[in-house]
């Protein structure tokens, strides 16, 4: 009390308890923190898987561009091969569509342009469209993972067949 | 408290941040363990200042009511809690309501652990609530001027084996259809408006999607407002009607000593009639 | 408070500019509790604290109890396929058990409906609010009342659905008397005896305790009593069918 001389690190009994409380309080509060998060994200999503069949070769010819609305995919077969572009705009996520007449991609919602290629002519869209996985399975189909991207133009983003 | 030099401890660090101008901003009285202090954290506070800032002594007491009301609104808190995260998970068509109830318990992280603690605080609400309604009888808390409290009482107890009934519906198992049929079977056996009351509860003649849906917008929002807004007036109507009853009969003191409590004895230094005291406790 | 009057008198001095008036102010009309002088302390932190430390006790009890027994979940509603027993939630098996001997208007919409009747009127007869012993004024005639309402009660619980019932209405089919409200009913009415033999001069403490008992103590004592019955056998006595099972003869 007050005839003791008190020790900087010396606690009374009434802040250790304090401290006790406030320590288990947080530790708690971290705890249900860390539980709460992980709870709201999902385990399981219920959404269709990114990896796409796009079917035999065969059915994309030479210098052509398919557009596939459903998974939002070109398959293009140039010359170097196949290789597949993402058809969602970059700017805010339109589907773009393909001119044929023009020879580019164009979106509908604020004309941005793209080359086949992906590279970005003229808009507001700030990155070109980008290069999506592609590979032959067993079976000799084209799939496509969405959810990777590869670099635009390099060897091993095109398919030979 | 230690002062070593110039460093300062984590309270210190503490209470220069309690004098910052953001802070006061925030937490207008301040905090501090005078008998302003604590009347104002009290009387300042929109979700405390239902009580009043000082309480008789006698209504502490545990033997006198176990507590039961405050573990009732206790309950209640929990199960707001578990519930509103249990929705996100959960669609109320069926069959999809059934396969939701599978996925939080095998697939949503805690799911299992919130739908356990969701689905026992609601049969311990059920409990507490028989519980807290049989110990006010006994008590004789019922008497004037606290009838149409126990009124209030008595609604709640309706709306709280309401929100279990339609709680039970939602997970779209056998249990849960079975007991609601049977249950809204009973409803349509009232006299002249039986099978009026039976179609309006399902939404259709049958417990199907309609009864499903309707089941949920009643569990999830229309009875747990109702509750709410009737558990404010059951607060307020024991504020105004002076605290919770404290009969003659019971302790007047709840420790060894009433002056155990440092602002009592106070208060009693302070003024000589404590009525003024009496008073503010209203 | 001490104050017998419940209105102060006031009169308007000046004559001249108005004409005599006699106001008449009712003193207090609301009901208050009466201040009494008695020790107080602060809610914060004397109520807080206790509040909640039991919330938490209870968080931590429910806490633990949903870490070891998992929410019962059945197979997928199907409307085709009747569970055997179909039993409702727990608070509603004893309503479900009174549904096997009386009919759904009787035991669905009646009786709970007339429960929450007397609930709710409770606290406005001025019998429940004065709260005197039943048999401590008018013993006599008291008594004569209740040998008469138990009597006939604990007579219609015995004769319901009994052989002789079913022999005198023609009733084919399995005799099954009204056990679960005879029994509490009989107990009950013993302890009222009991106490009508007791009083405050009663030399054991229990039989003191038993006279003091008004009558809202024991009719709110009989209805928790069946309550815990019915919701009981409900619960633990009640197998496919709804027939008879003992507890132990596991299914």
């Amino acid at each position: 009390m007050a005839d003791e001389i008190k020790q900087p690190d010396e606690v009374n009994r009434r802040q250790f308890f304090m401290k006790l409380g406030l320590g288990s309080l947080s530790i708690a509060a971290a705890g249900t923190a860390a539980f709460s998060y992980q709870f709201l994200e999902p385990n399981v999503l219920y959404e269709p898987s990114p990896v796409v069949n796009a079917g035999k070769p065969d059915r994309y010819p030479v210098d052509s561009v398919t557009l596939d609305v459903n998974s939002a995919i070109y398959i293009i077969h140039s010359q170097e091969g196949y290789f597949s572009l993402s058809a969602v705009c970059t700017h805010l996520g339109c589907l773009t569509a393909w001119k044929p007449e023009l020879n580019m991609i164009a979106c509908p919602c604020h004309g941005s342009k793209f080359e086949p290629s992906g590279k970005k002519i003229e808009g507001p869209a700030p990155r070109p469209l980008p290069w999506k996985r592609i590979w032959l399975n067993d079976d000799g189909d084209l799939l496509v993972d969405r959810s990777t991207d590869v670099p635009p133009l390099a060897r091993d983003s095109f398919v030979r067949v | 408290m230690a002062k070593s030099g110039t460093t300062k401890t984590m309270d210190q660090y503490f209470n220069d941040l309690r004098g910052t101008r953001v802070w006061r901003s925030i937490f207008r009285s301040g905090a501090g363990s005078s008998t302003l202090k604590r009347a104002l954290a009290i009387q300042q506070n929109v979700f405390l200042h239902l009580f009043s800032t000082k309480v008789r002594v006698r209504m502490l007491s545990f033997s006198a009511t176990w507590y039961l009301g405050t573990l009732t609104l206790g309950t209640f808190l929990l199960l707001v809690a578990t519930g509103i995260p249990l929705m996100l998970y959960y669609h109320p068509s069926a069959p999809q309501a059934y396969a939701d109830t599978k996925d939080l318990q095998f697939v949503v992280s805690s799911g299992l652990f919130l739908r356990n603690l969701h689905r026992w605080s609601a049969h311990a609400m059920v409990f507490l609530v028989f519980a807290h309604m049989f110990k006010v009888f006994y008590r004789g808390a019922y008497r004037t001027p606290r009838e149409f409290n126990w009124v209030i009482g008595v609604i709640l107890l309706l709306i709280t084996l309401l929100l279990s009934y339609t709680g039970y519906l939602l997970p779209w198992d056998q249990l849960a259809y079975w007991a609601i049929t049977v249950g809204s079977n009973i409803a349509s056996a009232v006299p002249l408006f039986g099978d009026k009351i039976h179609f309006l509860l399902l939404g259709g003649n049958a417990v199907n999607a309609n009864a499903l849906l309707r089941f949920y917008v009643l569990h999830c929002m229309i009875l747990p407002l109702t509750a709410m807004f009737f558990i404010a007036i059951h607060f307020w109507r024991i504020r105004k009607d002076g605290g919770l009853y404290a009969h003659s009969s019971e302790p007047a003191v709840v420790r060894a000593n009433a002056s155990d409590f440092p602002t009592s004895r106070k208060e009693r230094e302070k003024s000589g009639t404590p009525s003024s005291g009496a008073k503010e406790g209203q | 408070m001490a104050d017998s009057k419940e209105f102060i008198a006031g009169v308007d001095s000046n004559a001249k500019k108005s004409p005599r008036r006699i106001v008449f102010i009712t003193r207090r009309t609301s009901a208050q509790v009466k201040a009494e002088t008695e020790d107080q302390i602060q809610t914060f932190p004397e109520v807080l604290f206790r509040a909640a430390v039991a919330i938490m006790t209870l968080a931590v009890v429910l806490v633990w109890i949903s870490l070891m027994f998992n929410a019962p979940l059945e197979g997928l509603a199907d409307p085709s396929h009747t569970p055997n027993p179909a039993k409702a939630p727990w608070y509603f098996l004893g309503l479900q058990e009174l549904l096997h001997y009386f009919p759904p208007v009787v035991a669905g919409v009646l009786v709970p409906g007339l429960v929450v009747m007397a609930l709710i009127v409770i606290p406005y007869f001025k019998v429940n609010v004065e709260a005197e012993g039943l048999f401590l004024k008018d013993r006599e005639k008291r008594l004569r009342i209740f040998y008469a309402v138990a009597g006939a009660l604990s007579l219609f619980l015995l004769l319901y659905k009994s052989h002789l019932y079913n022999y005198v209405l023609g009733i084919k089919g399995e005799a099954e008397p009204l056990y679960a409200g005879l029994v509490p009913t009989l107990i009950i009415s013993g302890m009222m005896i009991l106490a009508s033999r007791s009083s405050p001069q009663s030399p054991s403490a229990f039989r003191r305790y038993l006279a003091a008992r008004p009558l809202s103590y024991w009719v709110m004592t009989w209805f928790l009593f069946e309550l815990v019955v019915l919701t009981a056998i409900g619960t633990f006595f009640r197998g496919p069918g709804w027939a008879w099972v003992w507890p132990w003869q596991g299914s």
